[in-house]
């Protein structure tokens, strides 16, 4: 006990020593920011008011009570640095993760969920399988059925679209007795986002004339739709024919 | 260690919990990006663009064909295609040869729009459907322009996504 209780000490002398001849070492330990810590924190060295850098008292005290004291300093140095550190390293991680994480979903092809929704893919698909075919086909006994469908299924630019593009049709109508009709072979959703989408559709058309001789002509279409979601009905916002 | 958390001072606590506060949003930034990148819909995503991008550029390859440069052009179309198409291609090519060093016709195509219609990633299929303008210019006349509705299906190969099948989009049986 006397034995260990004298390097001890010795021990003590001798990082005393250091202590004293180091000062730029020891003069950062009361630095503004640790220094509260040690005044609150340790009733003792606080009291005994001591020069950090001398620190003549502990030697009388019980050798017990030394390593946890010498050790104190030096963590309180790290604690607070390390916590520092921590936080920015930390801080930084989680800002460059947030960035790249909505780089990641920002990417245009993530953007489009055509297919990859698969109830927002086949609704449109479906809505706007029924839109053409109704706005495309054309009955000379009752024409108002196709304003109505252009009134239900279309908006914006492809309103006047579709007027331009049944002006032939309705003028010869009633002379030729014309049936048009359309129907979807093919369609596919080239992109969808949200209440956006454009289609690829392939369609035919029949066009019987029933004057004097029953005729039909079969014609084959395709072109590309853009739609708009309006409440729960998807519309053809505009009509792309690939004119050149 | 029970000294240490004794001589917590609230300026020390403040520090502490902003470490805690960087830690969590660490976390969470970490998870959310691991979910972003191993997001299943984003790799289907990704499949169903690289099936788009390849089945139009294989129509492309399929409707083009220069009669002075037939060999590139012969070569370019079995590079697009995998299976029975391609058997078909290697099978057919020396008559096609004759055939179109007799007529002496180059043939362009653009692809107007192209739409994926369905997709089984983990099978490696996939339908296209590409809407295409192709000119045909002979030796003599005028070129001609006509467009064109392909249908084709893709399988995905060591070397990317090819097609298996292709064919016009039938007209006339449907509608009336």
């Amino acid at each position: 006990m006397s034995t260990t209780r004298h390097l001890v000490n010795r021990r003590r002398r001798l990082a005393t020593v250091a202590a004293t001849a180091a000062p730029p070492r020891t003069i950062a330990t009361p630095r503004p920011a640790p220094e509260p810590l040690t005044e609150a924190g340790d009733e003792t060295e606080a009291s005994t008011g001591t020069e950090p850098g001398t620190e003549p008292e502990p030697e009388g005290e019980p050798a017990h009570d030394d390593p946890p004291r010498r050790r104190l300093p030096r963590l309180r140095i790290r604690l607070p640095a390390v916590l520092c550190a921590a936080t920015l390293l930390l801080g930084a991680f989680a800002a460059w993760s947030f960035t790249s994480a909505g780089a990641l979903r920002d990417e245009p092809s993530r953007q489009n969920t055509a297919l990859t929704d698969i109830g927002r893919t086949s609704e449109v698909k479906g809505q706007i399988t029924e839109a053409v075919g109704a706005v495309f086909s054309y009955d000379y006994a009752s024409p108002g059925k196709s304003d109505l469908a252009a009134r239900k299924h279309l908006t914006g630019k492809a309103v006047q679209q579709h007027k331009d593009m049944l002006a032939e049709v309705r003028a010869q109508a009633p002379k030729q007795k014309l049936v048009l009709t359309t129907a979807v072979t093919e369609s596919g959703v080239e992109f969808l986002d949200g209440d956006r989408a454009r289609l690829l559709v392939f369609a035919d058309q029949s066009n019987t004339r029933t004057g004097k001789e029953e005729e039909t002509t079969y014609a084959a279409a395709m072109f590309a739709v853009d739609a708009v979601r309006r409440g729960d009905t998807w519309r053809i916002a505009a009509i792309d024919t690939f004119t050149r | 260690m029970a000294r240490v958390s004794m001589t917590t001072t609230p300026l020390r606590a403040a520090a502490l919990a902003l470490t805690v506060a960087a830690a969590v949003a660490a976390g969470w930034g970490g998870w959310s990006r691991y979910d972003a990148a191993h997001d299943a819909s984003a790799a289907y995503a990704q499949a169903r663009n690289d099936a788009l991008a390849a089945g139009e550029q294989a129509v492309q390859n399929m409707n083009t064909l220069d009669h002075a440069r037939l060999d590139q052009g012969l070569d370019s179309w079995e590079d697009s295609t995998t299976g029975d198409l391609h058997k078909q291609l290697v099978d057919g090519r020396d008559a096609f040869v004759e055939q179109i060093e007799a007529a002496k016709t180059v043939s362009t195509a653009k692809v107007l729009s192209g739409a994926v219609t369905e997709l089984d990633d983990r099978a490696g299929k996939a339908g296209v459907m590409v809407a295409l303008r192709v000119t045909v210019t002979a030796p003599e006349g005028e070129p001609a322009v006509k467009e064109s509705r392909m249908l084709g299906q893709l399988t995905r190969t060591s070397g990317g996504w090819k097609l298996s099948a292709l064919g016009q989009a039938p007209v006339g049986n449907t509608a009336g």
